[in-house]
């Protein structure tokens, strides 16, 4: 939208000037909000839970549990907000400055780190007011625009394998899910293991949060492809059903990974020790070296005196 | 006919005293270089004796050289599929223990060793790691039968021989040896050339010089496999192949190889050979005992007009065929038919020539006392500690009758000059030694002269170099080297590199 729009307009001085005041529309309205009342502020709620649905519903509920960050309910009463502030920004640098409840933070969320979010004051305020808002009426978050753009029909499963495994290509040029993800059933020698398994993707995200997760991945790999090349509304429907079928077909897959699949690397050793043993056959009659067996050293370095290094 | 040019050599074992001055040489001038130190371009073996690297004339192990497969040559490492196959991994390569780990010893422990109750001792580190190592073998490791019951007893060419003609070798008083110094035989018939998949082997058009552009070595090191004289060496710093050059800035300024203008007992020879180069294929065509006769047959004769117009077609310069006709090397191998190549039977037609050494034979023990005369003309040389078969197995593909006529020729001149300066010999005697080996006292006097009293003028007949026209033999359009590196480089050469 906002590309069409420079577009449309071109990059001139006085949309540059419409465009910041747009973004300064939030700290504006906090200046007016005791005045204005409530119309505005139902406005505000709306951009914070849009925000909050891009930049944090991948990783965080407010009053629904842990996903892969804590459940954000109640935050904003036991932290400061400048605790917050400084958190947001940089996680990992509060981690490393070894703040108390950072490093329990991320020693309980271990291996998950949760990368520098860059989000102006104003929107983590924003945020803040929507999260303690919810926790004070005791609300759960719910996403507005996680919602699939239409039911699901016979056949988006296997449309949906054809897009996991990469026989049909994103539209967008996003990278096949089987590049990094495991799926059961995702051929020979499954998926990628950049990623994790996406077999109890389901079981482990509830629709929403998975819906909400394909139309906003904001992990910090998937975020650097998604974000300029992201899933059209059909291939969103589509992989939704194929992951909500895995979940039909196996109803009590580990959410947690399980111990490493070592068929590949086998498989890797047997075939190594089968190529050498190959090679060995095949050069049979190599040259083994002439003088040691002629004076009859098993080992080059038989009855060696000191070796150590000069 | 199609005449070339060789520069060949000659050297004459009799006077070989194995000093190891020729390896110095050009170990200091060629080979003092990181990746190289395991090198010797020329080194001097012990016969017998397995030499450097371990046992390399056996080719059952290193698979060098040509052999007869359906009256064709073809490489003995395999075929050309097979050499293919075999790029990435070459089954034949002889390892480091063979040739000998390089090393050096930590001289400053000698001065910066602590105060202590002992010595403090020089011990040996190798240049190739650097690491303390016990030295196992070196590049003269059986210098005079040094550990003769392994390294001489395993000497390839005794096969020749009866278990008793070996097991007399060996015994005390009766030991025999010889030394044999070697450099890269500049073949005709070059195996090494044959087998590199790069085409970086060539051997040079003007003087037949073999040489490896190391700009095109890829290092596959087939040529080390393929040359059966193992003289071809691949540099682990640089990763590419070298070998002996015979010196050849030396040699167009007019100066012997390094190994031969510092040879002590002047053993050298070195000179220019005209050869027909349309009889190569006819003269590797024959069975192993013929291949001296053949190749001898191919070298032409310098003074025949028709071979000198003939060269002078090929752009073989005046001079040069000037400097063919004085050539010691032509004397020593087509006139007087002295000297032999070593191991023809590789079918590389080596272009090296030993006069086979007498020496050994001169004196044999009876009773405890020397006895250098004896009733038949030639006994001492029958009777001699080096068995016929052994000497023939080295330089003649087996044939005997030609290290025989090589050693009763040296022997009848040897009579000759002795009835001149003792003379306690009667000229019927000598004659008739003479004339069994068909020549005549005027002949003889001139293989004595060349033999004992060479200036070095005599010895090294270098052709005065022509590189204007060797560049004109590789490429006859000149226009196109005018203006730019001027006439005899193709590239710049750099300075301090």
């Amino acid at each position: 939208m906002k590309h069409s729009l420079d577009h449309l307009f071109g990059r001139n001085s006085r949309w540059l000037a419409i465009r910041s005041e747009v973004r300064h529309f939030g700290l504006w309205l906090a200046l007016f909000l005791p005045v204005n009342g409530p119309a505005f502020l139902h406005a505000q709620a709306q951009g914070a839970a849009t925000l909050f649905e891009k930049k944090c519903y991948s990783c965080h509920n407010i009053g629904s549990g842990n996903k892969k960050g804590p459940d954000l309910k109640g935050v904003t009463a036991q932290r400061s907000r400048e605790w917050l502030h400084s958190f947001i920004q940089s996680p990992a640098a509060m981690n490393r400055r070894g703040d108390p409840a950072a490093v329990d933070l991320f020693r309980k969320f271990s291996p998950e780190v949760m990368p520098d979010q860059a989000l102006s004051p104003e929107e983590m305020d924003s945020l803040m007011a929507l999260i303690e808002s919810l926790s004070n009426k005791n609300q759960i978050f719910i996403p507005a625009g996680a919602k699939l753009s239409r039911p699901i029909a016979a056949g988006d499963a296997e449309a949906g394998r054809r897009l996991f495994t990469g026989k049909t290509l994103l539209s967008r040029g996003g990278t096949a899910c089987i590049t990094c993800h495991d799926l059961d059933g995702a051929g020979l020698f499954g998926g990628g293991t950049l990623g994790p398994s996406l077999t109890a993707a389901n079981i482990k995200y509830r629709d929403p949060e998975l819906i909400a997760i394909l139309q906003n991945p904001n992990f910090p790999t998937m975020n650097s492809i998604f974000v300029a090349r992201p899933l059209t509304d059909e291939e969103i429907v589509q992989i939704f059903s194929l992951l909500q079928s895995t979940k039909q077909a196996n109803p009590t897959a580990a959410v947690a990974p399980g111990p490493v699949d070592l068929k590949f690397p086998l498989l890797g050793f047997g075939l190594l020790v089968l190529s050498l043993a190959g090679m060995n056959r095949a050069w049979k009659g190599r040259l083994r070296g002439v003088r040691e067996a002629l004076v009859g050293e098993n080992s080059p370095r038989a009855g060696s005196l000191d070796r150590s290094q000069p | 006919m199609d005449v070339r040019l060789q520069i060949s050599m000659v050297f004459h074992l009799d006077k070989c005293i194995g000093c190891h001055t020729c390896s110095v040489a050009c170990k200091n001038v060629w080979t003092d270089r990181k990746g190289a130190e395991y090198m010797w371009w020329n080194n001097v073996e012990t016969k017998p004796g397995t030499g450097y690297p371990t046992s390399w004339e056996d080719q059952s192990k290193y698979r060098g050289g040509w052999e007869q497969k359906n009256g064709q040559p073809d490489l003995k490492m395999g075929n050309r599929s097979s050499r293919l196959l075999n790029i990435f991994h070459n089954p034949y390569l002889p390892k480091m223990d063979d040739y000998y780990e390089p090393w050096t010893y930590k001289y400053e422990d000698l001065f910066n060793a602590p105060e202590g109750a002992d010595q403090p001792t020089a011990r040996p580190i190798s240049m190739v790691t650097g690491n303390l190592i016990d030295i196992k073998a070196g590049p003269n490791w059986d210098d005079d039968l040094g550990g003769s019951p392994v390294y001489a007893a395993n000497d390839p060419n005794l096969e020749a021989l009866t278990p008793e003609q070996r097991a007399e070798i060996f015994e005390i008083e009766r030991l025999v040896f010889f030394y044999l110094p070697r450099i890269c035989n500049h073949c005709l018939n070059a195996s090494c050339v044959a087998a590199c998949p790069s085409g970086a082997i060539y051997k040079r058009g003007e003087d037949g010089i073999v040489l490896i552009n190391q700009d095109r070595c890829r290092g596959w090191r087939m040529c080390v496999t393929a040359c059966p004289y193992k003289k071809t060496f691949y540099n682990w710093s640089t990763g590419k192949s070298e070998k002996c050059i015979l010196c050849f800035p030396r040699l167009e300024t007019g100066q012997a190889p390094a190994c031969f203008h510092s040879c002590v007992g002047r053993i050298r020879y070195l000179g220019a050979l005209l050869y027909d180069a349309e009889q190569l294929t006819s003269a590797l065509a024959v069975p192993d005992s013929q291949l001296v006769e053949a190749q001898r047959q191919m070298i032409l004769d310098p003074f025949d007009p028709t071979v000198r117009s003939e060269a002078l077609k090929n752009g073989i310069d005046e001079g040069t065929l000037e400097a063919a006709q004085r050539s010691p090397v032509y004397k020593y191998v087509k006139q007087w038919k002295l000297a032999l190549p070593l191991h023809p039977e590789f079918r590389t037609l080596p272009m090296l020539f030993y006069v086979p050494p007498l020496l050994p034979v001169m004196a044999k023990t009876e009773d405890g006392k020397y006895d250098s005369s004896g009733s038949e003309l030639f006994s001492p040389i029958e009777k001699a500690r080096l068995p016929m078969q052994y000497l023939s197995r080295l330089f003649s593909g087996g044939n005997e009758e030609l290290v025989r006529y090589a050693l009763k020729k040296q022997y009848a001149i040897r009579l000759f000059k002795r009835m001149e300066t003792v003379g306690d010999l009667d000229m019927s005697v000598v004659g008739r030694a003479l004339e069994e080996v068909n020549t005549t006292p005027e002949e003889a006097e001139r293989v004595y002269r060349l033999t004992s009293l060479p200036t070095m003028d005599d010895r090294y007949v270098i052709p005065p170099s022509h590189r204007e026209e060797a560049m004109q033999m590789l490429n006859d359009d000149l226009l196109q080297e005018r203006g730019s590196a001027g006439l005899g480089f193709r590239e710049l050469p750099v300075r301090g590199a």
